[in-house]
This record gives structure tokens, sequence and C-alpha cells, in this order.
């Protein structure tokens, strides 16, 4: 080992004995891999991100937070949605016409409104965390995600007026959530 | 057996090992991701960001394939060693007769 050593200056040599050793430490992993891990530079500059970073996207990212999210926008809609409708709907008509007073119009815009904006919070709430939870369970973000989540939505909608029609209510709102997927998507 | 250990080294040695290292963990992250790209991503592109459920299963797959990598290091680490405990049984063997 040594006389070839002396003859080529520049070669390592290394013997069986040496190869073993350095095989296990190579194989045998001791050491954590977030600290040690080694990217190769393929594309533009390596970032890794710090614990705190992916806590945070993590946080964006979580189905309650994507819950909570809905369910407020889904009050914000319903709410602008259930202002429109109390005013080409009103509910104090016929007899009691002649004892509308602003304050009792008012009260029941505020009724309409409020009704309406639950309503939608609540399906945005069911239908959101549903829908997360069925990708996070899959592992795959496809269209079969929404159909899935628009049925168990429209089934726990429906459900407060009996089995057949949460059962019309769940193919209902199914079919409703798949087309509005595909247009989006499309 | 402590697997951890490296033998006394020269520099030059030492840079070989450590060169060894480097390409043996590059290789290791090219590998990881071109599998996990081909099992979790599907190849019709709609949105630039991952989904949920792309992120999700991007974590798992590679949760699983440094498990198995850790795994089939111990059993190769500890294969050899009983290799070697094996060898210089005989080695010994051979000595005495």
């Amino acid at each position: 080992m040594d006389e070839m050593a002396n003859e080529n200056p520049g070669k390592v040599y290394l013997s069986s004995a040496e190869w073993d050793e350095i095989g296990k430490y190579l194989v045998g992993n001791s050491q954590r891999y977030r600290e040690n891990i080694i990217i190769p530079k393929s594309v533009g500059p390596v970032k890794i991100k710090t614990y705190e970073e992916k806590m945070i996207e993590a946080g964006f990212e979580s189905c309650i937070f994507k819950s909570v999210m809905s369910c407020v926008l889904g009050y914000g809609l319903g709410a602008a949605i259930g202002l429109f409708s109390a005013s080409v709907n009103p509910t104090i008509t016929g007899a009691d016409a002649k004892q509308q007073t602003a304050r009792e119009v008012l009260r029941d815009m505020k009724n309409t409104t409020v009704g309406y904006a639950k309503n939608f919070a609540m399906i945005g709430a069911v239908f959101a965390g549903v829908e997360c939870a069925i990708e996070s369970y899959r592992g795959k973000s496809d269209w079969k995600n929404g159909t899935y989540a628009g049925a168990v939505t429209g089934g726990v909608i429906g459900l407060r007026a009996g089995i057949k029609a949460g059962m019309i209510g769940a193919a209902g709102f199914a079919a409703f959530s798949t087309v509005i997927d595909y247009y989006m998507r499309h | 057996m402590a697997a951890g250990g490296l033998p006394q080294l020269d520099v030059a040695k030492m840079q070989l090992v450590q060169e060894l290292e480097i390409e043996m963990m590059s290789d290791m992250y090219n590998r990881m991701t071109a599998s996990c790209h081909r099992k979790c991503i599907p190849p019709k592109y709609l949105d630039a960001d991952l989904g949920k459920g792309e992120s999700v299963c991007l974590d798992r797959c590679i949760a699983k394939y440094l498990d198995v990598h850790e795994r089939i290091g111990k059993k190769l680490t500890q294969l050899s060693v009983q290799d070697e405990d094996f060898v210089k049984k005989l080695q010994g063997e051979q000595q005495k007769s």
C-alpha cells in the first residue's frame, strides 16, 4: 500500500478495513437530516425555511383557518344577499301595512339579513372544513373533493327536515358544487 | 458496535470521505424529489401553487422515504457487523489451527 502511494502521490488508497468503516459510517446515519441536509443547487439559490416560517404557513393552510375564513366570508355574503332579499321580499305586507313604521321595517330587514347571513356562514364553514379534511385524508387535489364535501354539507342541512330531504339535499349540493368547481377550473 | 465512528484518517482520505458523503446525500435528495414528484403531483397542472392534498401527500412521501432509508441503513450496518464478526472468528480459528 505504501509503495503504491509513493508511486502515485496524487491518489488516495484505502484498505478494505477502512472501506468497511467508511461504508458503515455513511450508511449508518447517526445524524438527523434537517440540520445536515445537502440540497444540490440546480435552479437558483437554495432556501430552507425556518421552523417559525413553516409553522406560520401551516397555520394559514390549516383546515380550521380555512373553515373560519369561509365562515366569515359566508356571513358577509349572506348579509348582502339577505339585505337585497329583504328589500325585494319584505315580510311585513297586507293587513299590517298601515302600521308600518321605519323602525319596524328596519327590524324586519335586520332579521332577514341576519338569518340569511347565519345560514350562509354555516354552509361555508361546513363545506370548507369538510373539503379540507377530505383532501388531507385522500392526499390528492382533484375535483372529487368538492363533490364529496358538497354531499356532506347538503346532507347536514337537509337532515333537519328528515332523511329523504337530507339525501336529496346531499345530491343537489354535490352536483352544484361539482358544477361550480368545473366552472372555476376551466 | 457504534456505526457513527470513523477510523483515524489523514487529510486526503478525510476529504475523500467528505466528498463521498456529499455525493451520497445529493443523490438521495434527487431520487427522493423525483420519486415523490412522480407519486404525488399529477401531470396536469391547473395551478402554480401546491394544493392542500398535494402538500399533505408530499409530507407523507418524504417522511416515509427517510424512514425507509434509515431502517435499511440500520439493517445494512447490522448485517455488515455480523459479517465482520464472522470473518474475524474464522480468521481467529485459522490462526489457532
